[in-house]
């Protein structure tokens, strides 16, 4: 059987009109397997938002396929994005609706059944502690509230895939701490979480298996234990320099 | 809620207001007294010159250099006394009149206007006393007599009107109508970062896209619908400032069976000016650029409506194949009453054409994704040049 995620020479190009053309991703392969978080963890420019956003259907690979669900990416871009919840810190929300608002259109729109919508909404306006700002327009929510009802509109539709583009970036430590403790109840859940990242203790602490992306290439993919059992390094930031600086 | 009763409510307003002041405006300008030079009067123009003193509308002065005071300002005009210029009229008491005004300047147009007045009631006069000598009464020299009969009834002479002012002010509010909400769901969504969220939901693009151009069409329609409602009901208060007691003689209504066309020609061109604005404002990364971006289409679908206010225009199948200018001239005609069925057939051609143009090229854009990520900068000259040009197209991917 095939796993949620599976990714085969995928490569992306951009061009820009001073530069010529820029290889973000470099025929990167990895797949992810159900149930799991997958972390991809680069520094910035490594192409992990690329690599995601490709999953996400937004950009189309120039090369390589990637199949989420049984759903290829470039063909099936629809059916991929019903099977998935993509959160970044470049996915915001309308300031004009109220949370609620905000969670039953994202439901509706993801075509979770209709007869369950309303019922899903208050389930997650109670799991996220909505309550007493659900009717309250997103501007006039802190940045807190503004990030729990974006992580309540990724889920709305209840998708078994879960793909988080530095979620933490921007938010204050109790905040942080509190997405880490959702993502971790998603994959209690059983969903499979594919997660980027650029500071090592979210990755070490989150990721069942940690693929390291740098120039656009994966050096290299396994769970923390074997990547220290690899490189004989014990923190995950030393593994990483090993990598990087045995390119 | 405000959005609908706004304009009803606003629009008339504003117009009063402006009618208002325009005609407080030209309520001052008449309240002057116009300035007048008058040079070289000899003793036969004394009767003349006495009219002129007399006259609280005037207010004759001295000056130095009376060209170089028009100039300035500092005076309105100068009548000027000279011999006839041909020979033959050069007889004892003919003279020749040379008014010098500013004609850049309202108060010496006004001063030229009241001078020729009054030489126009000064020959009367002069030519019904020579007349007296040579023992005929005014009645025998008048000879005939002008008399106009305006046969156009009131709703007529207000349809006439309508026709004039509901075209542009239709166009105007269909474009502004559109305007904001086209730029708000397409550079605004950018700005706000909503654009990336959207693109990740489980619908096709062209569903967003479909939705979205619904969405603004539908404003500018409202928007158009609305206005044009509110210019019916209000039209006769605001404009009787202007028209003074004449506005008795008007009334403003469309003919019934005229509503189903006009709301139609307005929905068609709501949609072609979504379609426009939506394509332009969409390369734009902020909603300051998307108005930047979309003030150029806003300006060209404007110009045509302006050179139509010609009374008399006749609606010609070279007319009618005119984007927006056709709609101009369904609505003109329509007000009227009048239709010219082939004309109106060729518009609705012509606006579905350009319509589907549009959307072709939305699809068409929609397809790069350098496109979808805001690359060109607010540029469709940009975006024309590399990748709708042959030969180009070749960089980056297809979304």
């Amino acid at each position: 059987m095939s796993e949620p995620v599976e990714v085969r020479g995928l490569a992306k190009t951009f061009y820009d009109e001073n530069r010529g053309e820029i290889q973000a991703v470099k025929a990167v392969d990895f797949e992810c397997r159900e149930g799991e978080i997958f972390g991809l963890l680069g520094a910035n420019g490594a192409g992990k938002t690329t690599t995601l956003r490709m999953l996400a259907t937004i950009l189309a690979p120039t090369a390589g396929s990637a199949t989420i669900l049984g759903h290829d990416v470039t063909a099936e871009p629809a059916a991929v994005r019903r099977k998935l919840g993509f959160f970044s810190a470049s996915t915001a929300l309308y300031p004009r609706l109220t949370a609620r608002e905000t969670i039953e259109f994202f439901a509706r729109i993801n075509q979770y059944p209709s007869d369950q919508v309303l019922k899903r909404v208050g389930y997650l306006v109670e799991r996220f502690g909505l309550a007493s700002y659900a009717d309250a327009r997103i501007e006039k929510l802190s940045t807190g509230m503004k990030q729990k009802v974006s992580i309540a509109r990724t889920v709305a539709h209840d998708p078994p895939l879960l793909i988080f583009d530095e979620p933490t970036v921007g938010l204050d430590v109790l905040n942080a701490l509190e997405m880490q403790e959702v993502i971790k109840e998603f994959r209690n859940q059983g969903k499979t979480i594919v997660f980027s990242t650029h500071i090592m203790s979210e990755a070490e602490k989150l990721c069942d298996r940690i693929a390291i992306i740098h120039g656009g290439r994966i050096l290299a993919c396994d769970t923390l234990e074997k990547l220290r059992q690899a490189t004989g390094a014990r923190y995950l930031e030393d593994i990483f320099v090993h990598y990087v600086k045995s390119l | 809620m405000n959005s609908i009763f706004l304009p009803i409510f606003l629009y008339p307003v504003l117009l009063w207001l402006v009618y208002t002041g325009m005609s407080f405006v030209a309520g001052q300008t008449e309240g002057f007294a116009s300035r007048v030079a008058l040079l070289a009067f000899s003793n036969e123009q004394r009767v003349f010159k006495i009219d002129l003193e007399r006259d609280p509308r005037l207010e004759v002065k001295t000056s130095n250099d009376p060209l170089a005071d028009i100039r300035n300002g500092d005076l309105d005009l100068m009548v000027e006394i000279l011999p006839p210029a041909r020979e033959a009229a050069r007889l004892t008491g003919n003279f020749r009149v040379r008014l010098t005004y500013d004609n850049s300047k309202d108060r010496s147009r006004m001063a030229r206007d009241r001078i020729a007045e009054r030489l126009r009631l000064y020959r009367d006069r002069y030519l019904e006393q020579e007349a007296g000598k040579l023992g005929l009464t005014p009645a025998q020299l008048q000879q005939f007599w002008v008399e106009t009969n305006n046969i156009a009834t009131e709703r007529q002479m207000g349809q006439f009107i309508l026709g004039l002012m509901i075209p542009i002010f239709l166009i105007i509010m269909v474009a502004v109508g559109s305007m904001h909400p086209a730029i708000d769901c397409t550079a605004g969504e950018r700005e706000k970062s909503t654009w990336e969220t959207l693109m990740t939901v489980a619908t096709s693009r062209v569903n967003i896209v479909a939705a979205k151009y619904l969405y603004v069409s539908t404003m500018a329609a409202v928007a158009g619908i609305l206005n044009l409602a509110a210019m019916m009901f209000s039209m006769k208060s605001v404009l009787a400032p202007l028209l003074g007691e004449r506005i008795s003689t008007f009334s403003f209504g469309i003919p019934l069976r005229s509503i189903p066309l006009i709301i139609a020609v307005t929905v068609l061109l709501a949609f072609f000016i979504s379609a426009g604005m939506m394509i332009l404002a969409s390369f734009a990364r902020t909603y300051k650029e998307g108005q930047a971006t979309v003030m150029p289409f806003y300006f060209a679908i404007m110009m045509p409506v302006m050179f139509l206010q010609v009374p008399g225009l006749e609606f010609t199948p070279a007319l009618a194949a005119i984007p927006v200018v056709n709609i101009c001239m369904v609505f003109r005609e329509a007000v009227a009453g009048v239709y010219h069925w082939p004309m109106i057939a060729i518009t609705l051609a012509v606006e579905t054409g350009c319509i589907f143009f549009s959307l072709w090229l939305a699809a068409t854009i929609l397809k790069y994704e350098d496109f979808i990520l805001g690359s060109y900068g607010g540029s469709f000259g940009k975006f024309f040049k590399e990748r709708l040009l042959p030969g180009r197209g070749k960089r980056g991917g297809r979304a």
